[in-house]
């Protein structure tokens, strides 16, 4: 009896799933239609250029990452003033406050931004979970991103083709270097261990480096410590192997990884400290010994030091300056889609993907242009020039060092 | 992220009894600090049942005056005075700005709205609290400032060897003591003792226990309640401002948004110690700094705060009024 009670109960609840599941793909359908069709229109939205044109800037400028936002905006807004200095078209950055770790806060930027019908191109996201989320609101609006900070490498994988780019280049270009260095002379690192700072940036790169390494023969311990709201280390010290010779800390916080390094040597340990690029700060990670990966810059470039001695106030604040090699790209194409006097953003992402910095300008010291294809460990939006890492170590002055 | 019981059991073995005591002596210093912010939140609450979120930024504030005192004369590694009275001053002005800061926090924002409803005054302690981590942005930016402390009074600061303030004292199961751990461990002690003593022995401390117990009754007895909660801000302010000289020597960097967490922890610390009671206080803030130790050599730093934000629910889940709440209450 139950049995037969059944069956016309599981022939309906079946039916009512489908039609679910058709209505379900019908809807899906028609948001995908609805978004291509919002990305086509806002493509062809086509505005005035004037004297005057909006590049968004995304940022984390307050919150727990406030420091590092800071140095990108600082950057961002010098590069504002030096090319309304130059150019006959002004550019205005439009500040979006992502307050990083909070993604909400970044999908809410980048709505704005992306609703903004006078913005043409976006400076940021900062983190790489923050492109991430990102990358719906700035599709539908069409208009694309440069990220001077994102590093890891699964978002040039090829589905932010032609709207989002980034001048830095990615984890596994720093991780294939930073292993490469520790596991040869005069470290030859067999035991290491591996701190992440609970990041999107952090954890990619530290992936990446346990991963190269264990390949390699090295042991490799974990751990991982949330470097924006841990105060005190001493306890994630007490962790490491008293035989370990390298601690890998792919953090960003310089000044807490200044601190984590004391708490290393006034503990009697002895392992050197190796960070990656969120860590090229000379004027806060200065502990003698440690080694950083960095990205070639342009260190003697008049206009590294003009922001020295300006915004800067004495800090050459080096973790920022891709924004500012960002905001350039990203005027450099607004200037060039407003040749006619209005501009679309599909122009301006058009002329980012095709954008060519001579190295003699570029703040980064090699020439500047975009990856079209997939080629590990380059992709769409990753820069084209092999972006060699270079070595860096703090010599007994605070000094960085080149050494590989 | 996953927590194999077996690789816990590994890491307790591997680290053996030196790390266990390495990890108590971390948690006990960090516990003092706590215990420190967690009696000014439960001094205030005694005395207005108001939880004063502001409270952690007072105490970041400290810590930037202690900065300021140090740069003053000079600044690490090598400043003009002699480092003990340095030190001494750093407190002794910081606890007094604190003080201060906190007599003005209740004077200008919740005097006025003492009658008003609770909620009111919760969402103005938010606000004073933003406030003032924002004015510390404004004025001195969102980088970290160093104390530099591990340098501080050092031969040679240039190869980085510790300043005097770092230099180990005894060793106990092969693990060093520092100084500075000492030096925060015993002011603690002493500031705690000397409350205490303030609240239970004293005119004043009279005061503010007849007040927390009941204003208008207190009024009536002839105590001006005004001034009485204005000291109770003022002695819970002067404690956030010694903690924050001490995370400042202990940790060296310091922000604008430090406050925040620390607040956090200190106000977990006074609900899991009974919210209100002085002996409670200082109980949480030294279990909330061992568990967070202890979990984040043993389990991992990802575990460290849901430990200690698991123990505050059990403590609220089996004992609502927190350890000391009910039995041993002491009402300031």
């Amino acid at each position: 009896m139950q049995r037969r009670g059944h069956g016309p109960r599981i022939s309906a609840a079946l039916g009512a799933l489908l039609v679910a599941l058709l209505a379900l793909a019908a809807a899906l359908g028609a948001t995908a239609n609805q978004s291509a069709a919002a990305t086509a229109a806002a493509d062809s939205t086509a505005i005035t250029c004037g004297n005057r044109v909006s590049i968004g800037f995304a940022a984390p400028v307050t919150g727990p990452a406030g420091p590092l936002g800071q140095q990108m905006a600082r950057w961002g807004r010098f590069a504002e003033t030096r090319w309304n200095r130059t150019h006959r078209l002004d550019i205005r950055l439009v500040l979006g406050d992502t307050q990083l770790p909070d993604t909400a806060q970044a999908v809410r930027v980048a709505e704005n931004l992306a609703s903004n019908e006078q913005v043409l191109a976006v400076v940021g996201p900062a983190g790489s979970q923050e492109v991430q989320v990102s990358t719906a609101p700035f599709r539908r609006g069409g208009v694309a991103n440069i990220s001077g900070t994102a590093t890891a490498t699964t978002l040039t994988a090829g589905s932010r083709r032609g709207f989002f780019f980034r001048t830095v280049p990615n984890d596994a270009q720093q991780a294939a270097r930073a292993v490469a260095y520790m596991r040869g002379a005069p470290l030859r690192a067999r035991r290491v261990v591996v701190i992440d700072a609970q990041n999107s940036y952090s954890t990619g790169l530290a992936d990446a480096v346990q991963r190269l390494l264990r390949r390699a023969g090295a042991r490799v311990q974990r751990q991982s410590v949330n470097e924006s709201t841990v105060t005190d280390f001493s306890s994630v010290v007490a962790r490491i192997p008293n035989d370990t010779q390298v601690v890998y800390i792919p953090w960003q916080l310089a000044a807490k990884a200044q601190q984590f390094g004391e708490q290393l040597r006034a503990s009697g340990r002895n392992a050197t400290l190796f960070g990656g690029d969120g860590l090229y700060s000379p004027e806060d990670f200065k502990l003698p010994g440690s080694y950083v990966t960095a990205f070639p810059v342009a260190l003697g470039h008049p206009t590294i030091r003009a922001y020295q001695r300006g915004p800067g106030r004495g800090s050459s604040d080096l973790f920022g300056l891709p924004s500012f090699v960002a905001v350039e790209i990203a005027a450099r194409a607004v200037e060039r889609a407003c040749a006619n006097g209005e501009a679309t953003r599909a122009e301006v992402r058009g002329f980012i993907n095709r954008t060519v910095i001579p190295r003699a300008q570029s703040l980064l010291g090699f020439r500047i242009s975009f990856q079209q294809t997939v080629r590990p460990p380059l992709g769409p939006g990753d820069m084209r020039t092999p972006a060699q890492y270079i070595v860096y170590r703090i010599s007994p002055n605070g000094q960085f060092v080149k050494v590989g | 992220m996953g927590l194999p019981l077996f690789s816990v059991f590994d890491t307790v073995r591997e680290l053996g009894w030196t790390g266990a005591v390495e990890l108590f002596r971390n948690g006990l210093a960090l516990g003092s600090l706590y215990a420190l912010i967690a009696l000014g939140y439960t001094m205030v609450y005694g005395i207005l049942k108001l939880l004063n979120f502001a409270h952690g930024d007072v105490y970041m504030v400290g810590a930037f005056i202690g900065f300021g005192v140090l740069n003053a004369f000079g600044g690490s590694p090598a400043p003009t005075i002699a480092i003990l009275p340095l030190i001494v001053l750093m407190f002794v002005v910081a606890m007094l700005g604190a003080g201060v800061l906190g007599v003005v926090i209740e004077r200008f924002a919740y005097r006025p709205l003492r009658g008003s409803p609770r909620l009111t005054l919760l969402i103005t302690a938010l606000g004073v609290s933003f406030f003032l981590q924002n004015s510390m942005l404004l004025l001195f930016g969102a980088q970290f400032r160093s104390y530099q402390s591990f340098q501080l009074g050092s031969d040679n600061p240039a190869a980085f060897e510790p300043g005097p303030l770092f230099e180990p004292v005894f060793t106990i199961a092969g693990v060093n003591f520092q100084r500075i751990q000492l030096v925060v461990l015993a002011t603690s002690i002493a500031l705690m003792v000397a409350l205490t003593l303030l609240v239970a022995k004293t005119t004043l401390g009279k005061a503010i226990r007849a007040t927390a117990f009941d204003h208008e009754a207190a009024a009536m007895m002839g105590i001006d309640v005004n001034r009485v909660i204005a000291a109770t801000f003022f002695i819970g302010s002067v404690l956030a401002g010694a903690a924050g000289v001490m995370f400042g020597l202990m940790f060296s960097q310091i922000n604008h948004f430090m406050g925040f967490y620390a607040g956090l922890k200190g106000f977990t610390a006074a609900v899991v110690g009974g919210i209100g009671s002085i002996p409670g206080a200082m109980l949480g803030g030294l279990l909330v700094g061992l568990v967070e130790s202890y979990a984040q050599g043993y389990l991992g730093g990802q575990w460290s705060d849901i430990a200690v934000f698991a123990i505050l629910i059990i403590v609220l889940l089996v004992r609502p009024t927190g350890l000391l709440g009910a039995r041993a209450i002491q009402k300031v």
